[in-house]
């Protein structure tokens, strides 16, 4: 790797977050964001003799991720029933029609700080679930609950956590709290 | 369907899982039609999810059970996590989607491309539109063409080049340099054996000596005057010359008698650098009785107070209500020039009290400062004390960019206004300057690095800003139990705050005036 490659991948591993919180912007679909931020990752760094590393990379990343995301929206939908699609397509717009910025970059730092406020039950289903990956009907047989109760469930521990976020960012967020 | 998996909870969820039915679909979709704020709920939830996805690196496998984990693809959280740029080489080599022939052994150290550092220089002007570095920086291989002036180069083999101006230089490697035009002397200490310099007419070997290098004319010549170099020419054999002997080559060769007088020397560079120091540091010193005399300056800090102090004087005319910065903890070290003074923070417990004034309706905040690293999360340059009510925090994240924190006050929200990151490790260990305004006539809020505008961002909320207590270089957070450790590792010899917004003019001039040519 030469020292540009090398300063490219270091600028893009400094604008990562940015990268997806823009992914999900162009992109709502589950588990999408990923896909795109790697995919960026590659053709930001296939033209990396291209970009002047010494500006602001987020303009250049935003353009990249848009393209990339409304690529990879498209084949992602195109083989789903018309009636996911329709919904997919719905939510797509409610997404570039918000008015706030992407805020994932602030939020992901935030979060790891509201994750560790958690009830006990509460982080034992986000670990099932997000970090073992263990179905939700699965996750129901060994809690002895039913499978509705647990999406309910991880609904709801999204939203304290959400609300938690809220709170930590209108205080300052981890930078000054 | 069940009744209960049209639960907005059990579809969102089930949404995310990919796992809705058509009838489940549809249902959702009737939903968000007839709830538009059930949309943004939504959205939140895929953020969310995104999120948690993300931070399954951070969660620590310790967590996880592995037995339980199915195969899964590479997810790009890899790159976010220590070994990042590990990861990042991993990957190329992986997916081998584009060839990196003679990819190293991946390491998740910092690198830089760099290969020589320029050290020193005397009234540099560099040819317009090309690279132009200042005294400190670190030099990646590439051309560097000088109109005037003196630079010294040292090559990180240990050869070190005075470059006498006009001059066009080519960085090749640690020991490898390729000159057209100009007038050097090289200083090459045995380690550094085996330097060379190329020209369009020869190369020069050198095996452990001085010599000087003059391509100004149309014979280029070459001067030994301590021990011993090789002249390579194409088609011609390799000619050995000792001390005292010089040749031009550009044509027929030509033996010449070595005149070191003929160029500049170490002795040269030191004189010419102390006058110019001087000479900044006196402009600096005569522009301050201005700066002072400015009726929007409330605070300015000169940091010219003798060594056995233990405060520094407020100079501003307008600040008279406002006492002298207390000093904790911080040692005395040297500034910009000889002479000039700076507070060293390196402790935890090192930083300038001050009481800054009260409310505010527009501010603008001038320091120059060293950073040596930024090893914290979060490195003060000026904070309030505490956080809220208006309350301003000017900091250096550890990714190197300036933040104006700006804290909620009557149910406004907080926002943070951030540069690009400016400070990366070729920046360490070299003054410059900062200023940040926050101009509620524009609505906007500007940073600058060395009197150039590096970011201006909208301010959508105009409130007045609280000031009071603050610290340089550190931050009392107000907690009694814990305290945030946020010191400043480095050094700052001025610091100024005007209760107005400076223009981009006003800003570019108090970093003229700071000396760009003497800066070490």
């Amino acid at each position: 790797m030469n020292p540009h490659e090398t300063s490219a991948a270091q600028v893009f591993l400094s604008h990562h977050d940015f990268v997806k919180g823009v992914a999900l912007k162009y992109a709502p679909w589950p588990g999408l964001m990923e896909d795109i931020t790697q995919q960026v990752f590659l053709e930001f760094m296939n033209k990396e003799s291209r970009w002047d590393l010494s500006h602001d990379a987020r303009p250049l990343l935003a353009t990249m991720t848009r393209h990339v995301a409304m690529r990879l929206w498209r084949d992602r939908t195109r083989d789903q029933p018309e009636t996911v699609r329709k919904l997919a397509d719905h939510i797509r717009l409610l997404a570039e029609e918000r008015d706030t910025p992407p805020r994932y970059e602030e939020e992901i730092g935030v979060l790891r700080g509201c994750l560790q406020k958690l009830p006990e039950k509460s982080f034992e289903l986000i670990q099932l679930y997000y970090y073992s990956d263990v179905p939700t009907p699965e996750i129901a047989g060994r809690l002895d609950m039913k499978a509705d109760t647990v999406c309910r469930a991880l609904s709801r521990v999204r939203d304290k956590l959400r609300e938690c976020i809220q709170r930590s960012t209108a205080q300052g967020g981890q930078a000054h709290v | 369907m069940s009744d209960q998996a049209h639960d907005t909870g059990v579809l969102f969820q089930l949404y995310l899982e990919g796992r809705l039915s058509d009838e489940e679909a549809v249902a959702l979709h009737e939903r968000l039609t007839a709830q538009p704020e059930l949309g943004e709920t939504l959205l939140d939830h895929l953020t969310m999810d995104a999120m948690l996805r993300s931070s399954k690196e951070a969660a620590g496998s310790a967590e996880i059970r592995p037995a339980l984990l199915p195969k899964r693809r590479f997810t790009f959280a890899t790159l976010s996590g220590v070994a990042a740029l590990a990861a990042c080489i991993t990957l190329l080599g992986t997916w081998a989607l584009h060839s990196l022939d003679g990819m190293k052994p991946a390491s998740d150290e910092a690198t830089t491309a760099s290969v020589a550092v320029l050290t020193r220089g005397v009234n540099l002007e560099w040819e317009p539109d090309t690279v132009a570095p200042a005294p400190g920086s670190p030099l990646s291989p590439g051309r560097l063409r000088l109109k005037s002036g003196l630079a010294q180069i040292e090559f990180y083999q240990g050869a070190r080049v005075l470059i006498e101006g006009p001059a066009d230089f080519e960085l090749v490697s640690s020991g490898e340099a390729y000159c057209t035009s100009g007038k050097l002397s090289a200083h090459v200490p045995p380690q550094a054996r085996g330097f060379r310099i190329n020209t369009p007419k020869g190369a020069i070997v050198d095996l452990g000596t001085e010599f000087g290098l003059d391509l100004n004319g149309a014979s280029a010549e070459v001067h030994v005057f301590k021990g011993e170099v090789e002249l390579h020419r194409p088609a011609v054999p390799m000619q050995s010359l000792k001390e005292g002997q010089a040749m031009a080559f550009a044509s027929a060769p030509k033996a010449l008698a070595a005149n070191a007088a003929a160029f500049a020397t170490l002795n040269d560079l030191d004189q010419r650098t102390a006058v110019s120091q001087r000479s900044q540091y006196e402009r600096w010193q005569a522009a301050g009785t201005g700066w002072n005399a400015d009726p929007g300056l409330r605070v300015r800090f000169d940091f010219q107070d003798s060594e056995e102090s233990r405060s520094l004087q407020n100079l501003a005319r307008q600040g008279a209500g406002i006492p002298a910065g207390s000093i904790v903890g911080g040692a005395w070290t040297e500034g910009r020039w000889p002479g000039k003074h700076a507070l060293d923070f390196r402790n935890v417990s090192d930083r300038v009290r001050l009481s800054a004034p009260g409310d505010v309706e527009a501010l603008t905040l001038t320091t120059w400062v060293r950073v040596n690293g930024l090893d914290r999360a979060f490195n003060s340059l000026f904070m309030c004390e505490g956080w809220g009510g208006g309350k301003v925090h000017w900091q250096i994240t550890r990714e190197g960019k300036v933040r104006l924190g700006i804290a909620s006050r009557d149910n406004k929200p907080h926002t943070d206004y951030d540069t690009p990151a400016l400070f990366t490790p070729e920046r360490f260990g070299r003054w410059m300057h900062l200023a940040v305004v926050y101009d509620p006539a524009a609505k906007e809020v500007r940073h600058y690095a060395n009197g150039e505008l590096v970011a201006k961002l909208p301010v959508k909320t105009i409130f007045s800003l609280h000031l009071g207590m603050a610290e340089l270089g550190n931050w009392n957070d107000g907690h009694a139990d814990r305290v945030a450790i946020r010191h400043l590792s480095g050094a700052m010899d001025e610091f100024a705050l005007y209760a107005r917004a400076l223009d981009v003019a006003e800003v570019a001039a108090l970093y003229e005036a700071g000396g760009e040519d003497s800066r070490k």
